[in-house]
């Protein structure tokens, strides 16, 4: 811990300084809003790291988890009438359930076989949500969900000020506690099982329960920011299912860069402004955007961070 | 007409479409190593393609020039793929999620391509044979039974070629050891590019089958490419005969599914009885341990 924030709070506290002066300087609720989002898939993106990336296991079910952070929120929220404060962080524990049981089938399974199965199961909670449609309402989704308040400020009455700070907030702890797993104990046995599993085992890791913890750990910010997005947007959808969200975080992972957790990050902000920027285009932003995906993998194999990396001057110890 | 012989046909129409489907998927997963995830827009541009050469509204030329264009126009798509957004990244050390991810471009690529070049209005091809034909007592679309016919003889096809010639037994042995056949001079890459190309194919004929069944919209391939997912882990990736007895057992179960227990339930079932088969096999129904 000491030397995680010797090495890389030098370089991480004044970005976390840089985006909470953003409300201050950007008054437009819109490009509050675009930070906002931006942070959410940052959150998503970079705790998909610690499953994808660091723990090697094509886990594809990532997004379900934070579909059922949303509507665990909601449920709480709508239904229970408990307050959002409470329901957003309760999103973590369900997520966590839904990772775990998730990771049943998948303990026993190699590469492809785990995107498949994860795929499958994604689709299951899907399915299960649409049919169960007197709690979730079905295709219609849950609406007009209760928004965060302190005392009698309403954060959706305030031009997104309030939320701004909260999603910025999440996304500090979950940097942390990321960076934090990476480099700790736990986080290089899980490096050492996906490099050469055989030999972890034999140095006496379980690969089962390995598994079963990165992926419950990357989880449990996943489905807060699942609650905290439903409680934002006010909205719980099955549209955080559909498969053009698991492809556009999955991009910003990659063309951020695995086994970093900061690239994840800087590509959610760049590709969540530039899609943006280009809605007037229509279909062709879509071209745009995928082109430029290939590009950066065919320049950048390890993705955008490691242009930050190699310019960075070479440190005594070793990166992980 | 029979309840239990209409179900029983749609399961055969069913599977045999995921097979040309699935069966594509599994030729590049065990030649390369990799999972095309652009694999469902091929079928969507097949059936396209199709009807831009042949139907009245595109250029007229008849279903036989269009099945043609489509097969050969894909087949050519396919080996581009391979070219620009596969063979770059052999050798990366993230091989299949870089794969993941470029097809996954292809994908966003290619449909929204689709859209803009064929607007969002639905289309439909004509059936490739009209009428019906009365078989023990069932009146049958002619073209159902089409598809149930030609599916087959494309996958006999497709094992000959693997089996009997001098390709087919070099493309299998790339997807065994790819050293190894380098080494005994099979021009590997070449290979890649017959994989994809292959593959392509079989995809764009399934969409030309699939596109007088339902409407062609850029998304028509999503939904069977999930289905061919099921059946790849079903029959066992990597074994071809496996996946094409997967894409029969797969339609028949979505058959008894549809009709039992609803359109509803059916994909959840589906997912479920995926999910058990692997727990219990996880090489698949048909597959071997390697």
């Amino acid at each position: 811990m000491r030397d995680l924030l010797r090495e890389e709070l030098p370089l991480a506290l004044p970005v976390l300084l840089l985006l909470a002066l953003v409300p201050f300087v950007a008054t437009e609720s819109y490009i509050r809003h675009l930070f906002i989002i931006a942070m959410v898939y940052a959150i998503v993106a970079s705790n998909w790291d610690l499953s994808l990336g660091y723990g090697g296991i094509f886990n594809f079910a990532h997004l379900s988890f934070f579909g059922v952070g949303a509507y665990t929120s909601a449920i709480l929220s709508k239904t229970l009438e408990i307050t959002p404060w409470l329901s957003v962080p309760a999103s973590a524990f369900t997520a966590m359930a839904a990772a775990a049981l998730v990771c049943l089938p998948v303990l026993r399974l190699q590469g492809i076989y785990i995107i498949l199965v994860t795929f499958a199961f994604a689709q299951l909670v899907l399915q299960l949500i649409l049919s169960q449609s007197d709690i979730t309402g079905g295709s219609r989704g849950m609406v007009l969900l209760p928004p965060l308040e302190i005392g009698d400020i309403n954060f959706a009455r305030d031009g997104k000020f309030g939320y701004y700070f909260v999603a910025l907030g999440l996304l500090a702890v979950s940097t942390l506690t990321m960076r934090w797993l990476v480099r700790s104990a736990f986080g290089r046995g899980v490096i050492a099982m996906r490099d050469d599993p055989d030999y972890a085992a034999a140095r006496g890791l379980s690969v089962a329960r390995q598994r079963l913890m990165t992926m419950i750990l990357s989880a449990a910010f996943t489905g807060v920011a699942g609650g905290f997005y439903a409680t934002y947007l006010r909205v719980a959808s099955t549209k955080v299912f559909e498969f053009g969200i698991l492809s556009l975080v999955l991009s910003m992972l990659l063309v951020g860069g695995i086994n970093t957790v900061y690239g994840p990050i800087v590509a959610a902000f760049a590709l969540t402004f530039l899609t943006e920027f280009m809605v007037d285009l229509g279909p062709w932003r879509f071209l745009i955007i995928a082109a430029l995906m290939v590009l950066v993998l065919l320049v950048y194999p390890g993705g955008l961070w490691s242009i930050f990396t190699s310019l960075a001057p070479k440190r005594k110890s070793r990166r992980r | 007409m029979d309840i239990l012989s209409s179900v029983l046909l749609s399961g055969v129409v069913l599977g045999s479409l995921y097979a040309l489907m699935a069966t594509g998927l599994a030729l590049v997963w065990t030649t390369l190593g990799i999972f095309n995830f652009a694999h469902g827009i091929f079928i969507a541009l097949g059936a396209y393609v199709a009807w831009q050469f042949g139907t009245e509204e595109g250029f007229g030329l008849g279903a036989t020039i269009g099945i043609v264009a489509a097969v050969s126009l894909l087949a050519a798509l396919g080996c581009l793929i391979e070219r620009t957004l596969v063979r770059p990244f052999l050798g990366h050390r993230n091989l299949v999620l870089a794969v993941v991810i470029t097809t996954l471009a292809a994908l966003i690529f290619l449909e929204n391509s689709a859209l803009l070049v064929w607007g969002p209005r639905f289309k439909q091809l004509p059936p490739l044979v009209d009428g019906t034909l009365a078989i023990g007592g069932l009146d049958i679309a002619a073209h159902e039974v089409l598809i149930v016919l030609l599916s087959p003889a494309l996958l006999l096809a497709l094992w000959a070629f693997l089996r009997l010639t001098y390709m087919g037994a070099a493309l299998r042995a790339v997807s065994q050891n790819q050293d190894a056949a380098l080494m005994v001079g099979i021009p590997v890459p070449v290979l890649f590019a017959l994989a994809f190309g292959i593959s392509a194919a079989l995809a764009a004929i399934a969409g030309v089958l699939l596109g007088s069944i339902r409407f062609i919209t850029p998304a028509m391939g999503n939904e069977p490419l999930v289905k061919a997912l099921i059946v790849a882990i079903f029959g066992g990736l990597g074994s071809i005969s496996g996946t094409i007895g997967g894409a029969y057992v797969i339609g028949m179960l979505e058959a008894v599914c549809v009709y039992f227990i609803g359109l509803y339930w059916t994909p959840a079932a589906l997912f479920l009885c995926m999910i058990l088969v692997l727990l219990v096999r996880p090489q698949g129904l048909f597959g071997r341990v390697d």
